[in-house]
């Protein structure tokens, strides 16, 4: 892992919301959005290191899902700016925000049931000149192209383990299989960064191995990750940096080592959980599902 | 009771005219309903206006037909946009609900009498259709057996129109089995998915209603062609309706479905029909029952329809035609 954590020593102390990267891929400013009065997220400065994979940690409701609505363009923010690369992405819609490169997950899987696997992956892929309406009648304007693309979907499913069902449907794949997917065609659409919203939700926990090995994988090949997370355990075993969250603000961020030991953390999240003897843990647990 | 005649009723109708008006509505349906997901309930709209599209040009401007059809057709591509701009970044309720009142609207709309020195109002346009017939190629006279049999006029409009069936199918078929109909069915799947993999969905929506609806726009210009008029009384929402109960039968999301639905449904439409009035005219049938299959013939013939399309759902809920994966209509 090359990119492990080059922001540590970059940021100075830890637990600073808000604070400077030394290589941002995203940036954000005065990101609000509130529903019916309620402030679900108000975020002052949020930068996101490249390369680096970024947790985001908090209580239920505290605004991470919300946050990555408003990244990703799927829900408009009452005011703020973000960008990827430089790039202002205020009021583009969630299709062009993909295009740039930044592709993100749901927390509910949303494979495509009556697709099949391969098709889910194959129709990600970029730049595919066939889906022009134009060029959709003629089959040997896209016949070449599309080769490519379905040779590229199958390495991806032999990489995700899931090529022997390149043919079913897709409502045929278990629940972590569809996580699979998921991650395979997000990564068809050659991202440079990618937001997954609670990526081991409901996964067993050999799956959940599994998964974090592929993003280990993906932080490896130079892609720059941001996930949603519960679990600490995966949060302490796979991030580089944690962002916390509560009630719409970033609380605190830094390495995950300093995280667990600053006290607003503790009493914003970890306490409360871990306080009530897992009361709270309990709970959140089954909200999510 | 004389077989003979219902069996050559039915057939006439299966292969007549209306079914493949039936036919051409029901695969730009299948285009909406089928393969994008697009709940619309105002697929008679289409025809509609194609067809008062075609015969406003030659019966109230006096232009030819041959310019009054691309007319009508554009003006479907006209009313899509205008149905699906304001409507299809919504929840597709919103859609729904819009295409229904949009029809209904559509409709009274050419039948009010402040419109009729446009429209013809409640009295429709007649006679718009010469030069098509003009150029009918077959010689006068009847052609077939029995009641199994048309004029050299109704002929030609069903070579015009099956070949139309064809063509439609052949480029719905085309255009599904390309990438763009991979993204058109990713959408109907999942709309945030499809979004969030790059796809512009209300783009590629607003293009699928646009060949759907012209395709249904097609329906009304035979429909005009046939009748060598147009009246309101054909736009009527119940044909949206049939058209979703044909769509069903022959199998959401499959290329032969609509066609040979469209003929079943004729066929048996009719042949239900003939049945019960040759019935109600058998003399050991009581008077009362007699007189109410007289009367009421068409509804006992809709309602028996009814029934044996819920009993082919029974058995099949995925058509005819559909595989089970990807046939099951849901909404």
């Amino acid at each position: 892992m090359p990119e492990r954590a080059p922001e540590r020593s970059a940021s100075g102390g830890a637990a600073l919301p808000g604070g400077a990267k030394r290589d941002p891929i995203l940036v954000a400013d005065g990101l609000r959005r509130a529903f019916s009065g309620i402030r679900a997220v108000d975020v002052d400065h949020l930068e996101i290191a490249r390369g680096a994979v970024t947790a985001i940690i908090g209580p239920n409701g505290a605004g991470k899902t919300t946050l990555f609505n408003l990244l990703s363009g799927f829900d408009r923010p009452d005011a703020g700016t973000w960008s990827l690369d430089g790039k202002r992405l205020n009021g583009l819609p969630a299709h062009r925000i993909s295009r740039l490169g930044m592709v993100r997950t749901f927390q509910l899987t949303r494979v495509l049931a009556r697709l099949t696997v391969l098709e889910n992956v194959a129709v990600a892929a970029p730049g595919q000149s066939g889906e022009r309406l134009d060029r959709a009648l003629l089959r040997r304007r896209w016949r070449d192209q599309e080769r490519q693309v379905r040779a590229r979907a199958r390495t991806l499913l032999q990489r995700f383990g899931i090529d022997h069902m390149a043919d079913q449907p897709a409502d045929a794949l278990s629940g972590g299989q569809r996580k699979l997917l998921e991650m395979a065609r997000a990564l068809m659409t050659q991202p440079r960064l990618i937001m997954f919203d609670e990526p081991t939700a409901g996964v067993n926990p050999a799956l959940t191995q599994s998964l974090l090995g592929h993003v280990r994988k993906l932080q490896a090949e130079g892609l720059t990750i941001v996930f949603i997370e519960h679990d600490m355990d995966v949060v302490m075993g796979i991030s580089d940096w944690v962002v916390v969250m509560a009630q719409g603000r970033i609380l605190a961020e830094g390495p995950p080592a300093d995280i667990v030991a600053h006290a607003g953390v503790i009493e914003a999240y970890l306490g409360r959980a871990h306080g009530l003897e897992k009361g709270g843990a309990t709970e959140s647990e089954a909200s999510r599902d | 009771m004389e077989f003979d005649v219902i069996l050559g009723n039915a057939g006439r109708a299966g292969l007549g005219p209306q079914a493949a008006i039936f036919a051409l509505l029901v695969i730009g349906l299948n285009l909406h309903f089928g393969y994008t997901g697009l709940l619309n309930f105002g697929q008679v709209a289409f025809m509609l206006v194609a067809a008062y599209g075609t015969a406003i040009t030659v019966a109230t401007w006096g232009g030819s037909l041959w310019l009054g059809i691309p007319f009508g057709l554009g003006l479907c591509v006209v009313l899509a946009l205008v149905l699906g701009l304001p409507t299809l970044r919504l929840r597709k309720e919103y859609f729904a609900i819009t295409t229904l009142a949009a029809a209904e609207i559509l409709r009274l709309l050419v039948r009010s009498s402040p419109a009729t020195e446009i429209t013809g109002g409640p009295f429709g346009l007649q006679a718009i259709a010469g030069s098509f017939y003009a150029l009918n190629p077959i010689a006068e006279g009847r052609y077939g057996i029995g009641t199994f049999s048309y004029t050299a006029n109704q002929l030609w409009v069903m070579i015009v129109a099956w070949v139309l069936v064809a063509l439609a199918a052949a480029l719905v078929f085309l255009l599904i089995r390309s990438p763009w109909g991979r993204v058109i069915r990713a959408i109907r799947e999942d709309e945030d998915a499809a979004a969030s993999l790059g796809k512009n969905v209300v783009g590629y929506k607003l293009q699928a209603l646009a060949i759907g609806g012209v395709i249904g726009g097609l329906a009304g210009v035979v429909n005009a062609l046939q009748q060598s008029g147009v009246g309101s009384e054909s736009f009527g929402s119940q044909v949206t309706f049939m058209a979703y109960v044909v769509l069903i039968m022959g199998g959401v999301a499959t290329t032969a479905g609509p066609i040979v639905a469209a003929v079943l449904f004729w066929f048996l439409r009719e042949g239900v029909d003939s049945f019960l009035r040759q019935l109600s005219e058998e003399a050991w049938l009581p008077d009362l029952l007699a007189d109410f299959l007289y009367d009421a013939g068409g509804a006992v013939s809709i309602a028996l329809a009814g029934i044996a399309l819920i009993l082919l759902l029974k058995s099949r809920p995925e058509g005819i035609f559909g595989k089970r994966r990807e046939g099951a209509a849901d909404a």
